[in-house]
């Protein structure tokens, strides 16, 4: 166990929590006395590697004003006021001394990774700062000399700059990401377990599957489970972003991290550590970070061979100036303007950190962006393709009506008996208003078929019974006759009609209603209002179809589709334009897949990770209109920044080349420029979505 | 095709993802490579036959530390 223990600490500041989390999840404390459990160690330890980088420009960036301001002070007051404090040479000897720890202390690291880009061949920001104020300060040694004139004061100035723009930039990175920090840190650190007939407290890593957690009122509810004793309110807005708090009672699945209102909830453990529900979020996000959008392709080409091509430039441009002005000091001073100005990290960082305040936004509304690449098709989209089942409308339904020519607990008995082999909704509904009604006992059934999109099939006894769809009937040959009126009576009111037949004769009809959610209609209208046009697809009939489609606002209804052709129904829809499909992608995903931009949609507790390119944490159809909203605003934060990333380096580069830039100008325009970009990614957060 | 997640510790500018991207592509077997700065992971869709050896090498040859790979 000892060394276990030791394990639990930070083997390195880059893993996040959850990383430790899997150390536990290998090694249960199986043989550890209850209430004698190790406390975690890391507690204390929660500082991230942002904010330590944060910390650490803040200290370089204080240390080398401390000595650049008294630098500045003797130049400025000779340049400005020719007041002579030293003589020349004793004052270009005090700037090197003062620059020295500045440039060669405080600035180690980064010329240390900028010069090692001159051995590894992989330049990157810091070459060019390390070269330009090295080249620079020995400008000041040699201007002892009399070779030339000294530049060794502005050394001093741009690593001084550079700093304080790494830490704005920091910082400001850090603000990108604050969303998704919370969400790391939304897991609880501690459980209440009970075991035998005792409570423990014990760590959050020590929980295993199938303890049993007992959660107070105004606690958090530590990882996923089901309630087995209990009734309470959860406040689950951090993960769903579903204000209403949710109704919990015995069987109800609750979501870790989340919060329990009012009531004593005892839960049992279905999931710990990676695969909860919270931990599968982060891990969506995390992903996304790991995409790119198309859009950023050219930003990424030009980065890659970015700084090599500074290099060239600034000593293309020095020997140019050098070559026609004979000025071998105004010379160097253009060299290094053009090596300080020019920056690769305004390009690099645009799309990344945009997407970055985008994913957070999202997050924290339960829409998880999985793809990058999604938000910028999701401009082109024109047509919303909606799943009907468990999408538009709730997914549970309920027997309504029933017609029939036999006894009615007969006909239920009957149906119950062979839906209860399937895993369909609509068979859960004929099941549960058979137990409603009091039927207990099922009869044995044998041949079971399921027949995909039509119904299913059995034999009880020496009787077939089949109950599907008029699709179905047909197919068998089984006259509808004296049902007729019934069916389309149903069917008017929007409800799914089974068809009850034994021995191929019909022997009554039931029939389904799946309800509407409750701001499906909502939705659907802001949907239309921005002009997209929106399709029901749906295995109902039509009439069935097109009373939802009314009820709901819908434009146009594809209905009689087979669970396996709405991939291709979609695919016929993506000829007039680009094609958003919604889905709860457990079997939607080929049709999710086949769509411009697939958005899943959770169903509460549970999250279908590989089929959607958005993900709706929970089951709301006005999360489909936040996502889209997302996704644009996103996208057109990623387009301005790229802009004025692109603007900056258009205009600044040839400024310096033409000499009109002094060297620490260029490096404050240098150090804005990236911190604009990340500045301008943090006031998407501004945007309505 | 397996896809790896990689922890690395190091970069701070958008040229030191650029880089450890170029570098992870060098590596034999390797189809795709992205590498954020923001999160400080990098994503690499590559063979079953690469080691994470080979990928700690590539992050390490671009001039920066992979500190864990899952």
């Amino acid at each position: 166990m000892k060394h276990n223990h030791k394990k639990m600490k930070h083997k390195d500041g880059n893993m996040n929590k959850r990383e430790e989390h899997s150390e536990y999840d290998h090694k249960p404390f199986e043989n550890e006395p209850l209430g004698n459990l190790p406390k975690p160690e890391h507690d204390h330890d929660h500082s991230s590697v942002e904010d330590k980088e944060i910390k650490s420009w803040l200290l370089k960036m204080i240390v080398a004003w401390i000595f650049t301001i008294q630098i500045a002070f003797l130049m400025f007051s000779e340049r400005l006021f020719s007041l002579e404090l030293l003589e020349p040479n004793i004052m270009t000897i005090v700037i090197l001394v003062l620059g020295f720890p500045v440039i060669f202390l405080v600035g180690f690291s980064t010329l240390k990774s900028g010069l090692m880009g001159f051995v590894r061949f992989y330049f990157n920001m810091d070459s060019l700062i390390a070269l330009g104020t090295v080249i620079a300060y020995l400008t000041g040694i040699f201007s002892l000399f009399g070779f030339m004139s000294d530049y060794s004061g502005v050394a001093a100035m741009i690593m001084a700059f550079f700093m304080t723009g790494k830490y704005v930039e920091a910082r400001a990175r850090g603000r990108a990401s604050q969303e998704i920090k919370k969400l790391l840190e939304l897991g609880a650190k501690k459980a209440r377990v009970l075991r035998g007939n005792n409570e423990y407290e014990i760590p959050i890593e020590a929980v295993k599957i199938g303890d049993v957690l007992i959660i107070k009122p105004g606690e958090k509810i530590p990882t996923d489970g089901v309630v087995i004793k209990g009734d309470s309110a959860v406040d689950e807005s951090m993960i769903t972003g579903e204000s209403i708090p949710t109704d919990k009672t015995k069987s109800s699945n609750v979501i870790g991290a989340t919060i329990n209102q009012d009531g004593i909830l005892y839960v049992k453990v279905t999931k710990i550590g990676k695969d909860t529900f919270l931990a599968h979020i982060i891990e969506l996000v995390e992903e996304a970070q790991g995409t790119k959008v198309p859009i950023q392709k050219m930003a990424d080409k030009i980065t890659s061979i970015f700084v090599p091509a500074i290099l060239v430039l600034a000593v293309l441009t020095f020997i140019v100036w050098w070559y026609f002005s004979g000025d071998l000091s105004r010379s160097i001073g253009v060299g290094v303007a053009v090596l300080v100005i020019a920056c690769p990290c305004a390009l690099g960082l645009a799309t990344p950190t945009a997407l970055m305040v985008g994913s957070g936004m999202g997050a924290k509304r339960g829409i998880l962006i999985r793809k990058g690449e999604a938000i910028q098709t999701m401009k082109e989209v024109k047509i919303i393709v909606f799943d009907k089942t468990g999408t538009i409308t709730k997914g549970k339904p309920e027997v309504t009506d029933i017609y029939s020519k036999v006894k009615e607990g007969y006909l239920l008995e009957v149906a119950a008996s062979v839906e209860k082999l399937s895993e369909h909704p609509l068979s859960h509904a004929i099941v549960n208003a058979a137990l409603n009604k009091g039927i207990k006992k099922f009869k044995e059934v044998k041949s079971f078929k399921i027949l995909r999109g039509r119904g299913v099939e059995g034999k009880i006894g020496n009787k077939t019974i089949a109950i599907g769809n008029a699709t179905l009937m047909k197919e068998k040959k089984i006259s509808l006759k004296g049902f007729e009126s019934k069916i389309d009576e149903f069917e008017g009111n929007g409800k799914t009609t089974m068809i009850v037949a034994e021995n191929s004769k019909v022997i009554g009809i039931i029939g389904v209603a799946d309800a509407v959610k409750e701001d499906s209609i909502q939705a659907i209208s802001l949907l239309n209002a921005q002009g997209y046009k929106t399709v029901m697809i749906t295995g109902d009939n039509e009439r069935t179809a097109k009373a939802i489609a009314r009820e709901v606002g819908i434009n146009e209804v594809i209905a009689n589709v087979l669970p396996e052709d709405k991939a291709r129904k979609v695919e016929e829809l993506q000829k007039q334009g680009m094609v958003a499909f919604v889905g709860d992608g457990i079997n939607d995903a080929p049709a999710l897949k086949q769509s411009n931009v697939g958005i899943a949609m959770g169903t509460g507790t549970d999250i279908a990770i590989e089929a959607g390119d958005l993900v709706l944490a929970k089951g709301s159809l006005i999360g489909v209109v936040q996502a889209i909203n997302l996704s644009k605003v996103t996208f057109s934060k990623i387009k301005q920044n790229l802009f004025w990333a692109f603007a900056y380096n258009v205009v600044a580069i040839p400024l310096a080349i033409a000499g009109v830039l002094h060297p620490v100008i260029a490096e404050i325009a240098m150090a804005l420029s990236s911190i604009t970009v990340v500045t301008n990614a943090n006031l998407l957060r501004r945007k309505r979505i | 095709m397996t896809r790896k997640k990689i922890a690395i510790q190091g970069m701070h500018c958008s040229s030191c993802a650029s880089n450890i991207e170029k570098s992870l592509k060098k590596v034999p077997g390797v189809k795709e490579a992205t590498v954020s700065l923001m999160t400080n992971k990098g994503f690499v869709e590559c063979d079953d036959k690469v080691s994470d050896e080979e990928l700690k090498k590539a992050v390490a040859r671009a001039g920066y530390k992979a500190v864990s790979i899952d």
